[in-house]
């Protein structure tokens, strides 16, 4: 479904990203690992266009966007299908809980209002929070802030939602609320592509694992076989240092 | 208005303008010196809400915020002869109160004027230095003014700097006004130098020339002071 | 001579110098909205790409922030007609709230240029990505995101720049303008400098109830606007 081929970026001298190709299919749940620095969130809001790659192709569905050069109407069309989940929530802060989740829908799909309103209550319940929809982001917990942000993405029923370390900004007591919302729609079969150090999470619910380091693709497979059985060095180097010692045993 | 533009006059109105640059720093200067302890005296009563005196600054503030330094001026100027004049009288003093220097209705002005200002900067920046400066420099057996002398007072300053130059900024501007008490400072001389031949265009552009350098001359050395504060001061802005 | 205080002429200046407080206001009113928009397209200038633009903007401000608003008054008021006689056209006939207005317009707007650029910077650039990402267009984004959120923000400077505008616009009497301050000056000149103070005194109450009332005006619109909406503070 969504396939990215060659991508690379660099930041003045600093080379982010070296080459990095994927594919995504439909209804699949890909962790991207990797330690800070290698390039994880950078192809992430590069997909999304908030960043703009030296090279690289994106094949959405058979259409070939190239990365660079992509066109305003371009970009639009990638953005309707894929939505995002930024670390610091990014909450508009001037609108409500409801607003936030029916900007989108109103304003870029020009979604009737009242439809508008439903769809927004309907993300919001689905999230848990029933009893926000009035407040303002300055009234929610940062784990209620985050899963607004979710709502957001989910009601605009992409094709694809981007997770760039959704839970790495909040206090440990609402990682897990965060994670549980994740979990739900995973299980119904939204396409995700999740970078976050949650390994949980990777082994519970991906189909796929990435682990990325120094702008490469180092290694990818199933959790079960990142986690257990790493080809690697760098791979068993990084999860030797992130995992709990007993982590390997109890898989 | 004059025909043409007079190069020749244009610089030599220049050193005009400039030669009351002096003035225009005097007055500036003792304003500072008397609106800076007076200022951060006040904020005090404010932040530690003292009976009639925090209302007092309060009103004073609102007052001079309130009104145009050119009627503050004119205040002072018409107020200040009618009060000394029954003063002198009262005393047997003969000194001809129009005959005072009008340099010192200037500080009387800018002085209080400034202060007004400058319990507003001191005020908000006293807010930010923590109060747990004070608990800590107390626990360590400082006293109350040991406390402000060492503690308080250097923190605050640094972060009242950027407030206080763009006070020290419109100060300086504000001396233009001076002509309005007959005070020779900039404006007043350039403008003197260019009645004989209408050449006021050029007597403009000297007078804002200077004060372009001027202003440009203090900001930069605020900035500077304000670097060398940061580097040797380890203090949170 | 015969001078003393009398509270006659304190209130007998009232009524006198009342009327005329609607040229000020309107010397204000133009210079705001003229000004607003020269700040837009400073800031716009100061944040945009090109390094030109940005040191003409930054040139602009410096200079006017260092100008007197005397000295500028005056500036504009015999130099723009200097300038305009080159081209063979004559200002006599253009009324003197004109160079006023002119005058407040270049001063307000560089004010306005540093008030809007930093509630501009103020806010945080994820809510921009946050608004495309969910299919918004720049220009929606801007229009719906980012200036309701800045606008409040600069709420409080924009408030101390339109103070600012009315006090230092008491200065257009330098050239004869007939503003409250023009007449207070007719009013005192007609009693051959007698009570002066006694004018002074109620045209600084004057301006000083003036003051009062836009700064309280603009304490009610930020609450209006900020209601229950905390701006900035990203989390």
């Amino acid at each position: 479904m969504l396939e990215i081929k060659d991508v690379h970026k660099s930041f003045g001298k600093n080379e982010i990203l070296k080459g990095v190709s994927l594919k995504i299919d439909k209804g699949d749940v890909v962790v991207i690992l990797g330690p800070s620095g290698s390039g994880k969130t950078t192809l992430l809001r590069i997909i999304n266009f908030l960043e703009r790659a030296d090279k690289g192709h994106a094949i959405f569905d058979d259409t070939d966007v190239n990365l660079k050069t992509a066109s305003k109407k371009q970009i639009h069309r990638i953005r309707q299908k894929v939505a995002f989940i930024f670390q610091n929530y990014n909450l508009f802060h001037n609108k409500t809980a409801l607003e936030n989740v029916t900007e989108g829908l109103i304003i870029g799909r020009k979604v009737p209002k009242k439809e508008a309103v439903e769809m927004g209550k309907n993300a919001l319940d689905k999230v848990g929070l029933s009893e926000k929809y009035h407040a303002y982001p300055s009234e929610l917990s940062g784990g209620q802030q985050q899963r607004v942000g979710i709502a957001r993405a989910v009601a605009l029923n992409p094709d694809i939602i981007l997770f760039d370390e959704p839970t790495s900004a909040l206090d440990p007591e609402w990682v897990g609320e965060v994670l549980n919302v994740m979990k739900t729609i995973a299980k119904e079969g939204t396409t995700m592509l999740v970078v976050t150090h949650e390994m949980s999470f990777a082994k519970d619910v991906a189909n796929k694992v990435i682990f990325m380091d120094g702008g490469v693709i180092v290694e990818e497979g199933t959790p079960k076989g990142i986690f257990t059985n790493p080809k690697e060095d760098r791979t068993r180097q990084f999860l030797r240092r992130v995992l709990p010692e007993d982590y390997m045993v109890y898989i | 208005m004059s025909e043409t533009f007079d190069i020749h006059f244009l610089i030599q109105t220049f050193f005009v303008a400039l030669s009351g640059v002096p003035t225009a720093l005097i007055v500036t200067i003792v304003s500072l010196i008397v609106a800076l302890p007076l200022g951060f005296l006040l904020a005090l009563t404010r932040i530690n809400r003292i009976p009639v005196l925090q209302w007092f600054s309060q009103v004073y503030v609102s007052f001079i915020r309130g009104t145009p330094v050119i009627v503050q001026i004119f205040i002072v100027y018409s107020s200040v002869p009618l009060f000394l004049t029954s003063l002198f009288k009262f005393y047997h003093v003969s000194v001809d109160v129009y005959k005072i220097n009008p340099i010192w209705y200037a500080f009387i002005v800018f002085g209080l004027n400034s202060t007004a200002l400058m319990i507003e900067v001191f005020r908000s920046a006293i807010s930010t230095v923590s109060k747990g400066q004070l608990e800590a420099a107390y626990s360590v057996g400082l006293t109350n003014l040991q406390a402000f002398r060492r503690i308080i007072i250097p923190q605050t300053l640094v972060v009242a700097l950027p407030n206080i130059c763009t006070v020290t900024i419109n100060l300086i501007k504000a001396t233009s006004l001076g002509y309005a008490m007959s005070l020779q400072e900039i404006t007043l001389k350039a403008k003197v130098a260019a009645n004989a031949n209408y050449n006021y265009v050029e007597a403009y552009i000297d007078i804002f020339l200077v004060y372009l350098m001027l202003c440009s001359l203090v900001e930069y050395l605020f900035k500077r002071y304000e670097k060398h504060l940061r580097k040797y001061k380890t203090v949170a802005a | 001579m015969e001078k003393y205080f009398d509270v006659k002429y304190l209130w007998g200046s009232f009524p006198m110098l009342l009327p005329y407080l609607q040229v000020t206001f309107v010397v204000a009113g133009l210079s705001v909205l003229f000004g607003t928009i020269l700040g837009l397209i400073i800031a716009a200038m100061k944040l945009g790409k090109s390094k030109v633009a940005q040191k003409i903007a930054n040139g602009y401000i410096t200079a006017l922030r260092c100008t007197p608003s005397i000295v500028l008054l005056f500036l504009v008021y015999y130099g723009i007609p200097a300038i305009v006689e080159i081209f063979g056209v004559s200002m006599d006939t253009v009324d003197k709230i004109v160079f006023v207005v002119i005058t407040f317009t270049l001063q307000f707007g560089a004010a306005m240029a540093e008030v809007i650029r930093s509630a501009y910077e103020s806010i945080d650039h994820g809510q921009f990505e946050a608004a495309v990402s969910v299919g918004l267009s720049p220009f929606q984004a801007y229009r719906r995101i980012i200036f309701p959120q800045a606008f409040v923000v600069a709420l409080p400077n924009f408030g101390n720049s339109f103070l600012e505008l009315i006090k230092e616009g008491s200065l257009a009497y330098t050239i004869g303008l007939i503003d409250v301050m023009g007449k207070a000056s007719l009013v005192i000149a007609s009693r051959i400098n007698a009570h002066a103070l006694e004018t002074y005194i109620a045209l600084s109450i004057m301006y000083w109830v003036i003051s009062i009332v836009i700064e309280q005006l603009f304490l009610q619109l930020e609450k209006l606007f900020s209601k229950g909406k905390q701006v900035i503070k990203p989390a």
